[in-house]
C-alpha cells in the first residue's frame, strides 16, 4: 500500500488539527510525525472571522519500512526532513490546501475545474473504490438461519469486539446503541487507536468481521455503524473543515469543484456542510460507486 | 513467544467464523528476523468460511493480523491452508 507522507489540515486549533492530520496519516502519536504549523488559529467575534489552525504533518522516516512505497515531493523546495522543524512561519498562507503528497496536481497551478483537489479528511485511494453495497443475498433452500433481533445481532457484535480486544491485550470498552435500525459500535478507550489504522483501514476490516459473524446466524443482517477510537467522528469532523475550506474558496472565486468519489455517508457530510454556507450549493454527480460531490457557486 | 499476539488473534476471529471452532488451528512460523506466518486450518467446510466471497474476510483477518503484529514489532502474513 503507498502510504501517504504528509497532509496539511486546517482545524480550531493546532492540537485539533493535529490529531486530525496523525489520523489521517495513521499514525498514534506526534512522536511519529513532523509538525510545522503553518498558522496559527485566529480568533473571530462569535465565531465570525475567525482563522483555522493549519499544520503539515509528515510522518517521520522510518528505518526498516522497505515495504512501503514512498514518494518524494518534487519542485517544491520543503520536501526535506527540516521542514518538520520550521518554526511557525506567521502569516497566513495562500496556498494551504490539504493534499496527500500522490496527488500530481501541480501546486499553484490555478487549476480549479472539474479535477478537484483531493481532500486529506478524505482521502482514499482512487484506483480502489469502495465497492457497492452488496445486494441483498438471495435465499437459500438450505438456508437454516433465522431472523434474529437486532439486539441479539448488536450484542453478538459486542461481545466479538470484547472478545477481539482481549485477544490483542489492549483495553478498552464497547459501546452499542441501536439507533434509526443500524447497530451503532462505540469501542472507546486510549488503547483501542491501535486499532484505527492508516485511514480506518482496521476499522473497515473489524466491521467487515462484525458483518460476518451476524450473517452467520441470521440472514438479514442489521446496517452496523462501527467506530473505534472516536476515528470515524474526526474524519467526519476533518470533512467538514475541508468541505468548508473549498466552499469558502468557491464563493470567493466562482465555478464549482468536483470532490473525489465518496460514500453516500460521506457525501450526505459535505451536502450538509455546504447547505450552511449562503452563496454555494452542492450536488452529486457520476454513478455508484465514484459518485462525486460538484461544489458550485450559486 | 513471536507472534503470540498475532498467533491469539488469528486464532480468536477464525474460531468466532466458523462452524467447529475446535478444529481451527493457528500456528505461527517465524519466518525471518522481524516476520511471522500465521498458518490457518480449519475443518473442510470451514475452510470457505474463512476466506469468505471473493477473499473478503482472509482479507479482512489480515489487515487485523498485521495490526496483531504491529503491537510486537513484527510483520504478519497469514497463510490459509486448505
Amino acid at each position: 500500500m503507498a502510504s501517504v507522507e504528509w497532509v496539511e489540515v486546517r482545524g480550531p486549533s493546532v492540537e485539533k488539527a493535529v490529531e486530525a492530520a496523525l489520523t489521517e496519516l495513521g499514525l498514534e502519536s506526534r512522536d511519529e510525525a513532523d509538525v510545522e504549523v503553518i498558522q496559527e488559529p485566529q480568533r473571530g467575534f462569535l465565531g465570525l472571522g475567525g482563522q483555522d489552525a493549519v499544520v503539515r504533518v509528515k510522518r517521520k522516516e522510518r528505518s526498516g519500512s522497505g515495504g512501503r512505497a514512498r514518494r518524494t515531493r518534487s519542485g517544491n523546495g520543503t520536501g526535506g526532513r527540516s521542514a518538520g522543524s520550521k518554526p511557525a512561519d506567521g502569516g497566513p498562507r495562500k496556498d494551504a490546501a490539504p493534499r496527500a503528497p500522490r496527488e500530481s496536481q501541480a501546486r499553484n497551478s490555478g487549476q480549479r475545474t472539474a479535477t478537484a483537489p483531493r481532500p486529506a479528511a478524505a482521502a482514499r485511494p482512487a484506483e480502489r473504490p469502495k465497492p457497492k453495497e452488496r445486494p441483498p443475498r438471495p435465499p437459500r433452500d438450505d438456508d437454516d438461519r433465522e431472523e434474529t433481533p437486532i439486539e441479539e445481532q448488536s450484542a453478538d457484535i459486542r461481545r466479538f469486539l470484547v472478545g477481539l480486544l482481549a485477544a490483542f491485550g489492549l483495553e478498552g470498552e464497547v459501546k452499542e446503541r441501536i439507533e434509526d435500525g443500524a447497530i451503532h459500535i462505540d469501542v472507546v478507550g486510549e488503547q483501542t487507536e491501535a486499532l484505527v489504522g492508516p485511514k480506518g483501514s482496521i476499522v473497515q476490516a473489524a466491521l467487515e468481521l462484525c458483518r460476518t459473524i451476524v450473517q452467520r446466524r441470521t440472514m438479514d443482517g442489521a446496517k452496523i455503524r462501527l467506530d473505534i477510537a472516536g476515528y470515524s467522528e474526526r474524519r467526519r469532523e476533518a470533512l467538514r473543515i475541508y468541505t468548508t475550506r473549498l466552499a469558502d474558496k468557491v464563493k470567493a472565486e466562482g465555478g464549482e469543484v468536483m470532490l473525489e468519489p465518496m460514500n453516500a455517508a460521506d457525501r450526505k457530510v459535505v451536502h450538509d456542510t455546504v447547505a450552511e454556507i449562503d452563496g454555494v450549493r452542492s450536488f452529486s454527480e457520476g454513478e455508484e460507486p465514484r459518485r462525486s460531490v460538484v461544489i458550485a457557486a450559486e | 513467544m513471536r507472534g503470540e499476539i498475532v498467533q491469539r488473534v488469528v486464532e480468536y476471529i477464525s474460531k468466532e467464523i466458523v462452524e467447529n471452532p475446535d478444529e481451527v488451528t493457528v500456528t505461527i512460523v517465524e519466518e525471518g528476523p522481524d516476520e511471522v506466518i500465521a498458518e490457518v486450518r480449519a475443518a473442510k467446510g470451514d475452510m470457505g468460511r474463512v476466506i469468505g466471497r471473493r477473499g473478503r474476510v482472509a482479507k479482512a483477518i489480515r489487515v487485523l493480523a498485521q495490526a496483531a503484529a504491529d503491537e510486537e514489532g513484527l510483520q504478519a502474513r497469514v497463510e490459509f491452508i486448505d
